[in-house]
């Protein structure tokens, strides 16, 4: 924006001296012409993020509206865990949004595991879809630690987990499933719920 | 006028409390109008920025989860206010993600700006304002929000504004008006008043008006008793000018009846004085009259004495042995000095009275000197002493030429006496610092320097006791006083046993080609004159001989160029020729004997004036007359009467009528003229002169002026105003002094002047032989 602003004074200074109403209709002109021109080229430029970016960064910013209790056994620790369960859809997507940042005031941490009694002290955990069939399990284990769950397999919140990624075309949206997150004692906040897809508000839906 | 006179003040008071109440609302309205419109454009950009922040902190999920309804349901909350035109939210990319629009169709602005490290940003543009604020959440920048509003609530505070100051300004304007009216009671009344007081004063010079005392302020107070007091200190004034100047009238008469008295006296004074001045006029007619007369009673026996003797020694009636020969020298000789001398204490007389005239005119030095030496040379020469004259041959002097040839033979004179045989005597003249210096040098014994001064004075003779020198002891002092008279003055140097040297000086004449001549009659009568004609290449020589025949009344032609000398001579046919021998390119020889071949010249007669002393050769190629120079005046004079007589016949003889009362003279006159062969009758008084003129005419009249009974001046008149007489020839020859009028006259009315105190005889009888050519009944 910086040199548009240059151009225009620029233009103003070489029709300097011709009538005011005229100068003002030049610079509106001008500017009007050079916005079309950096907005089209900006836009063709930047591509269009695929679907695991946006998923990677919503992980992230998911974390930015919930609170933790300080009694679960997820808020303990020096850092701010990060799981992914099950097989990694993400790539290295992840690795690199999660990079240097920090959450809750501590340091974000990546981990992939394997075994559901690890993600004990994860605060938000991401269920590849691979785990479909221990989903059960896995819910009944983590009940009440305090951690965020989060998959992107159908029927996820329906089946207790907490929030769901859904498409609605090519938008990444999600779902949240309030009750499993206030069962877990997390805080959900009234900004997140609002951007949801749909909220469910009252226990779990069958299993 | 006086209304308006009395509006001014009180109006301008009106229009200053105006001007003052205006003004000053005027900017305090401005002032807080400006005061106001700056606030309330703060509080709109803080409102601005309220509701960017919450709009900001409401679309933070939205714009990380990429929510753009849930950002657009936050902007359509601006639906509730009306001032926003628009808003957006830009994603942290920049990217447009949420927008709102007051009034549909409105495009897209431009991508809001935001300077770095600056959450929130506002500008006023074209009537609207602009704000921008990045949306932050937990620090990091999320997106911007950007709203834009209307001014229009800022205009219409302003236009309320705009109204409610016009209120209060009229009201105040009129209360103004209403206190302003107070202060003209309070302030311009008074003023006005005092005004009115003064304009009376002035007008009616009337000071015992005072103007009215004021409630009003104390400085209108102070002024308005001020100017009451000064009315009355004028008033007071004015009367105690009054009486001064009642008092001054009176002394005026005072002074003037005085002064009436003093100018009476100063009349009775000056009328005395004006009788003695007539007294003294009368008594200095006395005198002159006394000189006159006295000049006249000397001269005519004198003149008889003097005549007489003249006559009797040329043994006309008789031989005359030699102590009578003797005798009459002896009588001749004293009355000549007695003649002298009463003719030098005449002419003191008249310069010390002031009654000398003199005629000035540019008189020729060479000339003058010439003639000078010529009537002086016989005196030096019975001395054996040498008379030389040297002069520049241009040099002229402003003199009267008779004057100053009297004051150049009075000191040649004195050189003479005063020298010892065969000395010498040297005249000279020279161009001497802005005058001419004209010296008489003499070899003679020189002067004491203790008789230097003396010898000036009337009366002082050299050598008192000495009688070998005779002398009026007049010549000085009247050389002197003519000298002075010529506005110059006259000096010696002398040491004893070197020669004495007089000198003067005379102012130079205005550069002059030709010598004035003092030709007196040939304007009247030109045609009759007797013509000469002077052939002479050597300048000098030439005006000499012009001075002396013109002098003796001949008509003189100068000729310069002797080649032209025939065709002139033919073609003029003068009476006479004078000739120069050594001339060039043609010698007088030469051409004398042209002129007596050629039939045209033959007759003219030719008199050689020469240095060549050779007559006998003259006298063979026809010359008439031969003159070795130097010429003297009256050798030249004699040679061309003798020529001229040769030409003229005897004609018919009329007498010629002398008028003279004294005997002596009448007698001594007519026995001049019958000697010379003219007919002769005489009248003793006027009378008989009138009676014999009207019984015949004579062939001319010689007239004495001072006659018993009929004067001489009488005589003229009558007979020129008679057309008989109005031609008749008079001379006029008198002892009287004239004055320049009278010697006008006689020239204008009578052919010939002759005053007996100079020797007349010889011009007389030339004067005659001119205008009677034809009447002399002898040769000489």
């Amino acid at each position: 924006m910086g040199h548009l602003v240059d151009t225009s004074s620029l233009l103003s200074g070489v029709r300097r001296g011709l009538l005011p109403d005229m100068e003002r209709g030049w610079r509106v002109l001008a500017v009007a012409a050079l916005t079309f021109f950096v907005t089209t080229v900006l836009f063709a430029q930047q591509p269009k993020p695929n679907e695991y970016q946006v998923k990677a960064t919503y992980l992230y910013n998911f974390g930015r509206f919930v609170k933790w209790p300080e009694a679960v056994p997820a808020g303990k620790g020096d850092s701010f865990s990060v799981c992914v369960l099950g097989q990694d859809p993400f790539g290295t997507i992840l690795d690199s949004t999660l990079a240097g940042e920090a959450l809750d005031g501590k340091p974000v941490v990546l981990r992939r595991l394997s075994k559901t009694q690890d993600a004990g002290e994860c605060r938000i955990l991401f269920i590849s879809s691979t785990e479909e069939k221990h989903l059960k399990e896995i819910l009944n284990t983590l009940d009440e630690s305090g951690v965020l769950t989060v998959s992107d397999m159908p029927g996820f919140t329906r089946r207790g987990g907490m929030i769901q990624f859904v498409l609605e075309g090519d938008r990444v949206r999600f779902e949240i499933n309030l009750a499993s997150a206030e069962s877990a004692r997390l805080v959900l906040s009234s900004e997140l719920l609002k951007v949801a897809a749909s909220v469910k508000r009252n226990g779990r839906s069958g299993d | 006028m006086r209304m308006r006179k009395d509006n001014s003040i009180s109006r301008k008071l009106t229009w200053m409390n105006m001007l003052v109440s205006g003004a000053a609302l005027l900017l305090a309205c401005a002032a807080f109008i400006a005061y106001d419109m700056l606030t309330f454009r703060a509080s709109m950009v803080r409102n601005l920025s309220t509701q960017a922040q919450i709009i900001g902190s409401n679309s933070v999920s939205a714009l990380l989860f990429n929510d753009r309804q849930s950002a657009e349901n936050t902007l359509a909350a601006l639906q509730a206010a009306r001032n926003v035109l628009s808003a957006e939210i830009y994603s942290a990319d920049g990217r447009l993600f949420a927008s709102y629009s007051r009034d549909a169709g409105a495009g897209v602005p431009a991508i809001p700006s935001l300077p770095v490290r600056q959450v929130e940003t506002h500008s006023f543009k074209n009537k609207e304002v602009v704000l921008v604020r990045s949306i932050l959440f937990e620090g990091k920048p999320t997106g911007t929000v950007c709203i834009r509003s209307d001014l229009e609530e800022l205009d219409n505070g302003l236009r309320r504004y705009m109204v409610i100051a016009a209120m209060v300004l009229s009201v105040c304007l009129v209360a103004a008006l209403l206190v302003s009216s107070i202060f003209r009671r309070a302030v311009a009344q008074p003023i006005i008043q005092l005004a009115e007081v003064a304009k009376a004063v002035t007008r009616e010079k009337n000071y015992s008006g005072r103007a009215p005392r004021t409630r009003g302020s104390r400085e209108l107070a102070i002024l308005i008793d001020a100017f009451n007091e000064m009315l009355g200190q004028i008033q007071e004034n004015e009367k105690a000018l009054r009486e001064a100047r009642d008092d001054l009238e009176l002394r005026v008469k005072e002074r003037t009846a005085e002064l009436e008295n003093a100018k009476k006296e100063v009349e009775a004074f000056s009328f005395s004085i004006l009788r003695a001045k007539e007294e003294l006029e009368r008594a200095s007619k006395f005198k002159d009259q006394f000189l006159s007369t006295m000049s006249h009673e000397l001269r005519t026996p004198l003149n008889a004495v003097l005549g007489f003797s003249e006559l009797l020694t040329e043994e006309r009636y008789g031989p005359l042995n030699d102590r009578q020969q003797r005798y009459l020298k002896h009588i001749h000789t004293g009355g000549k000095h007695l003649l002298n001398l009463i003719n030098d204490i005449l002419d003191l007389s008249k310069i010390e009275a002031g009654r000398l005239q003199l005629t000035f005119e540019n008189v020729l030095v060479p000339i003058s000197f010439a003639e000078v030496a010529d009537t002086m040379r016989p005196l030096a020469d019975k001395k054996s002493q040498t008379l030389s004259q040297e002069a520049p041959a241009d040099l002229s002097v402003r003199a009267d030429s008779t004057r100053f040839k009297q004051v150049l033979m009075n000191l040649i004179g004195n050189a003479v006496k005063f020298t010892p045989e065969g000395g010498e005597i040297k005249l000279s003249a020279r161009r001497f610092d802005g005058v001419v210096r004209v010296e008489v040098r003499d070899s003679g014994p020189g002067i004491p320097v203790a008789e230097q001064q003396r010898i000036f004075e009337a009366f002082y003779r050299l050598g008192e006791s000495d009688k070998q020198t005779e002398g009026t002891g007049l010549g000085l002092a009247i050389t002197r006083r003519l000298v002075e008279l010529h506005g110059g003055s006259l000096g010696l140097e002398s040491q004893p046993g070197s020669g004495s040297c007089f000198y003067f000086t005379l102012p130079c004449a205005e550069a002059v080609e030709r010598p004035e001549i003092p030709a007196r009659h040939r304007e009247s009568s030109a045609s009759e004159l007797a013509r000469i004609l002077v052939i002479e290449d050597d300048r000098t020589a030439a005006l000499l001989l012009q001075s002396y025949l013109t002098s003796a009344g001949y008509d003189v032609v100068l000729c310069n160029q002797p080649g032209r000398a025939l065709e002139m001579a033919a073609e003029l046919q003068p009476a006479g020729v004078t000739m120069d021998i050594i001339m060039k390119p043609i010698n007088g020889w030469e051409l004398l004997s042209t002129f007596k071949s050629d039939p045209r010249t033959a007759k003219i007669p030719v008199i050689l004036v020469t240095i060549v002393d050779q007559p006998a050769t003259g006298a063979a190629l026809g010359a008439d007359e031969y003159i070795v120079k130097p010429v003297r005046k009256a050798t030249l004079l004699a040679a061309v009467e003798r020529c001229l007589n040769q030409r003229n016949n005897i004609g018919k003889i009329r007498p010629i009528l002398v008028v003279e009362d004294d005997t002596p003279t009448r007698e001594f006159v007519a026995e001049l003229l019958s000697k010379r062969g003219y007919a002769v009758t005489t009248a003793a008084d006027g009378a008989e002169a009138r009676s014999q003129v009207a019984a015949s005419l004579p062939e001319l009249v010689i007239l004495d002026l001072t006659l018993p009974e009929v004067s001489g001046f009488q005589l003229l008149a009558e007979w020129r105003t008679n057309s008989r007489t109005a031609d008749l020839p008079v001379f006029v020859l008198t002892s009287k002094d004239l004055t320049l009028e009278e010697q006008d006259y006689i020239r204008l009315h009578a052919g010939l002047l002759l005053q007996k105190q100079q020797s007349w005889q010889e011009t007389l009888l030339v004067q005659l032989r001119r205008t009677l050519p034809g009447v002399l009944s002898e040769k000489l």
